[in-house]
């Protein structure tokens, strides 16, 4: 049974350092990333009204975070799927990740309804299924953020 | 994580990625940006354009409308909170019953007047989501009075109680 397990966890570890299939995580997080910014960037102001429906912050930062962090998202997105600074990327995009992650349960904590302005026009409700979604791109993010791997990309990094 | 962390490469791709966010931002978006500062969206994020017959109206408008009969007072709060008390003459249209689908509410909203809708203040939004809603659905004239329910009571203007 023990030597199944080991066999098991050897796969997984040489799946993690199979270039092709790191390669297909940055393809998943990344279009996603960018998917979820093109429909944003085409009706800023439905997305800041989005946010504003959170009710955390007030016009000014609901309008600067409407106009800014698409883009952030379409950048990183592009940046971890071509290979420049694809660790920067990974860490923004977790970062993004654990942020999204926390204010969406403080918005179910305070018993608000609100629509999550995820992927613009597409959107859907700010609820538990989002979290949990939310949590998958967040690991398989981290597990590009701490590969050593480094294949595919247009500026190679150094190996830290 | 250290590694990564202490990585001098790592925080210049961090702050390139965010340099270059924040003025694609700006550059794309610089006529909204100077209509934001202008004042145009103090009250909400609304296209002028998209939605040409929505206004947003203040507590003396409001009652004037009301006082003259020259508009419907539409009341997109709940139900329950509709019964508790709202404007005398409002017709109730809560925003999440018409969410949940029940779209022959929507019936009971008079055609050809003006429409004042409103939820309870503050930082509300059902009456502008609801107004969005009735654009959709051709009702052209949609005044959105912003100071809602809590501006009105606190005004010691007339209530109306327990009538749907």
């Amino acid at each position: 049974m023990d030597s199944f397990r080991v066999a098991g966890r050897k796969k997984q570890k040489m799946m993690l350092k199979n270039k092709y299939f790191l390669l297909l995580l940055r393809l998943i997080v990344g279009g996603i990333f960018i998917w979820a910014a093109i429909s944003k960037i085409a009706d800023p102001l439905t997305f800041a009204q989005d946010v504003k429906n959170y009710r955390l912050v007030g016009q000014t930062l609901s309008f600067l975070t409407a106009i800014i962090l698409p883009w952030t998202e379409l950048i990183a997105g592009l940046c971890l799927i071509i290979g420049v600074y694809p660790r920067s990327s990974a860490l923004l995009i977790s970062g993004l990740l654990i942020f999204f992650i926390l204010l969406v349960a403080i918005t179910i904590i305070r018993g608000i309804d609100v629509e999550c302005g995820c992927f613009g026009t597409f959107s859907r409700k700010a609820d538990l299924w989002l979290i949990l979604e939310d949590f998958l791109w967040l690991s398989i993010s981290l597990i590009l953020l701490f590969s050593p791997y480094n294949d595919f990309c247009l500026l190679r990094r150094k190996k830290v | 994580m250290k590694k990564i962390l202490s990585d001098r490469e790592t925080w210049l791709g961090l702050l390139i990625i965010l340099g270059l966010a924040v003025l694609l931002g700006f550059i794309t978006n610089a006529g909204l940006v100077k209509r934001f500062f202008s004042g145009e969206f103090k009250q909400a994020f609304v296209n002028k354009e998209q939605y040409p017959g929505l206004v947003f109206i203040t507590l003396a408008e409001a009652e004037f409308l009301w006082s003259n009969h020259q508009a419907v007072i539409v009341d997109s709060r709940s139900a329950s909170e509709f019964k508790r008390g709202h404007i005398p003459e409002a017709i109730s249209i809560p925003l999440e019953e018409v969410k949940n689908g029940n779209n022959a509410l929507l019936e009971k909203v008079p055609k050809g007047k003006p429409l004042v809708i409103y939820c309870e203040g503050g930082d509300c939004l059902t009456s502008l989501n609801l107004a969005k809603i009735l654009y959709e659905r051709g009702f052209q004239d949609l005044r959105i009075f912003s100071g809602g329910w809590g501006e009105w009571t606190a005004s010691g203007l007339p209530v109306e109680k327990n009538r749907r």
